[in-house]
């Protein structure tokens, strides 16, 4: 608990850049206002966008953001989007590099890993977004200069022929020694972000530890997907992936034997999110960004991309427990952005 | 990693089309030289060079057929095709031939140096022959859409959509097989492995939901097929075989993934 009230302390107090801690599914006061949800809007509400506008686009999820881009350009005539596409990371740094060359390009910068996002809001080139639009997010999702779009929860799959979900711990630094048969996939992106959390919250020395310890029995995958099939084919009793793998294995084999099971209040179930943040001036950009918190995107990618929507009123993929039941650890999320104490981390431990 | 837009005519054949596609790939085995984006006005001096190359290395044969190995000098094989700028042309055109060339190239220095009976280093030599008429086709195809001013309109940008992925993972694994052609199986591997975590992994979720089993085959030719087939000193065929029945199954996923696009429901 210490750790936890440090941490809010020290959001609280402003310390951590640009945001403040969150609590992601319980309903606790929000981040920018305490006010109660301005509710989720349907895309007929919204102004017509008129203009061009530069949208740099972590690479993601497939075609689905691409779609949704591909309709709000139709639904827009007056409306041209020039997208640049790449990995997240090398975006975030190309437009730090570009700001600070004086040459900046983008007006909206959409990241699949809300840690690069902690990057532009340190050099402060994103600006302030307005309070209605914040208040559409649930509210411990509320950030000044970054709207979430929708998360995704680390979870752990388990092979339902093997162990039922009471045989696993509700702690993720109780795993080493619990004598399972591990899958992860260290070299993943994700996994990174989740063990950075753990830096955070736990210490350098426990997740040290924690590495050592799995790392003695773990079964090592280049995926998580490849994590979460090796789970359904029993080669691991349980694994560490985003939870929208289980969700569409299932969908592809009904009858995987394969759950979820969740941590409780740790990085084990860190809610990561991909984010949007505008960077140009007027009001396009902060217009493009109100489209893709409507209720139609917003279930739109629950439902074809297995993520979990922030706004609030909307509904969560089928498959997922009661968000309620799901207990995050509290993190700024843009503190993952560094992940090189990380990397050298799991170097040290043998991992990587 | 690129990929490469293209607006071409229904007229272009298959063959010119791939080769355009391979021109993305620019990462040649030494300089590539600006001499690429201006095929046409080298086309001569690839021309030469493949005519140079060729008796070069019936030079290097008959002086096997005449006094053995000693007197052969294999090594100079790889050495003289390095020397020539039709080197990155035809890496920079059409990947696949150029993989051709260096089994070509080392199928003649191995047979020499395994002191091969002349009939049989001739068998491989015709071999590399035909690989390198074969590449100087290509290249000349190349240069006719550059002349024809098909490459302005040629994007150079990430892909936008699944469809789009699966087709820079087939041309990666052209790649593959190149580099593993020239010896570089670590090359090779990693290029494997990135393939996987930055492009097959980013569709490898829709893919599973249309069709589970295709996922499974890949991700376990991906993981183990391929990587052990190039860390355990397989053929250049086996290799080329393993990549070519992944191909095949990107083909069938491609279309999937095309189909499942069409009856997704729309945004708004």
């Amino acid at each position: 608990m210490k750790r936890r009230s440090f941490l809010r302390g020290l959001a609280v107090s402003g310390a951590l850049p640009g945001t403040l801690a969150s609590l992601p599914f319980p309903a606790s006061p929000g981040l920018v206002s305490a006010a109660q949800s301005s509710g989720v809007v349907p895309v007929d509400e919204l102004p017509a966008l008129e203009g061009e506008l530069t949208l740099y686009l972590g690479r993601g999820e497939g075609g689905l953001y691409e779609n949704v881009l591909a309709a709000i350009e139709e639904r827009n005539p007056g409306f041209t989007l020039n997208i640049r596409r790449g990995p997240t990371a090398a975006l975030a740094n190309a437009i730090v590099a570009e700001a600070g060359a004086g040459v900046g390009r983008a007006d909206v910068f959409w990241a699949v890993d809300s840690g690069a996002i902690g990057l532009i809001n340190e050099a402060g080139l994103a600006r302030e977004l307005p309070d209605d639009l914040i208040r559409q997010l649930r509210p411990a999702f509320r950030y000044p200069r970054w709207a979430p779009v929708t998360g995704r929860i680390r979870a752990l799959p388990f092979n339902t022929d093997q162990l039922t979900a009471e045989r696993i711990p509700r702690d993720i630094m109780s795993l080493p020694g619990s004598g399972l048969a591990i899958g992860w996939a260290p070299a993943y992106a994700s996994f990174q972000s989740f063990v950075t959390a753990m830096r955070l919250l736990e210490g350098d020395r426990a997740t040290a530890d924690w590495l050592r310890g799995i790392n003695e029995s773990a079964i090592s995958y280049a995926g998580e997907l490849g994590v979460v099939m090796a789970v359904e084919r029993g080669e691991a009793q349980i694994g560490f992936a985003n939870h929208y793998y289980t969700l569409r294995l299932k969908s592809g084999m009904p009858e995987a034997r394969v759950a979820m099971a969740f941590t409780r209040g740790d990085a084990g179930c860190l809610v990561n999110a991909s984010g949007v943040l505008a960077l140009g001036d007027g009001e396009l950009p902060i217009n493009f960004i109100r489209y893709l918190l409507t209720r139609e995107v917003q279930t739109y990618l629950a439902n074809e991309a297995y993520e979990i929507p922030l706004v609030a009123g909307v509904a969560p993929p089928p498959g997922l427990p009661d968000l309620a039941s799901i207990s995050p650890p509290e993190i700024d999320l843009t503190r993952l952005a560094d992940l090189r104490p990380t990397l050298n981390l799991m170097r040290e431990a043998g991992v990587l | 990693m690129k990929c490469l837009n293209l607006k071409l005519p229904n007229s272009i054949p298959a063959l010119a089309l791939a080769a355009l596609l391979g021109a993305g790939n620019a990462a040649a085995n030494g300089p590539i030289g600006d001499h690429v984006n201006d095929l046409q006005a080298h086309l001569l001096e690839y021309g030469d060079e493949v005519v140079w190359l060729i008796e070069r290395i019936d030079g290097i044969v008959d002086a096997y057929e005449s006094g053995g190995l000693a007197a052969a000098n294999p090594e100079a094989i790889v050495e003289h095709w390095e020397e020539v700028i039709f080197h990155a042309a035809i890496e920079t055109s059409y990947i696949p031939v150029y993989a051709s060339i260096w089994q070509g190239l080392f199928g003649v220095r191995q047979a020499i140096e395994a002191e091969a009976p002349i009939g049989e280093v001739r068998v491989q030599q015709a071999m590399l022959e035909q690989s390198l008429w074969q590449g100087l086709g290509a290249v000349k195809m190349a240069a006719q859409f550059q002349q024809r001013g098909l490459s302005a309109v040629i994007e150079v940008t990430e892909a936008a959509t699944p469809a789009e992925t699966v087709d820079e993972i087939k041309q990666r694994l052209d790649r593959v097989v190149a580099k593993y052609a020239e010896r570089l199986p670590e090359e090779a591997v990693s290029i494997v492995f990135d393939t996987y975590l930055t492009r097959f992994e980013g569709v490898e979720g829709m893919l599973i939901e249309q069709d589970a089993e295709l996922v499974v085959d890949l991700e376990f030719d991906f993981n183990v097929t391929l990587p052990q087939a190039l860390e355990g000193g397989a053929g250049l065929d086996q290799v080329r075989g393993v990549v070519l029945s992944m191909q095949s199954k990107l083909d069938r996923a491609k279309s999937l993934l095309e189909e499942a696009g069409q009856n997704r429901t729309s945004v708004f």
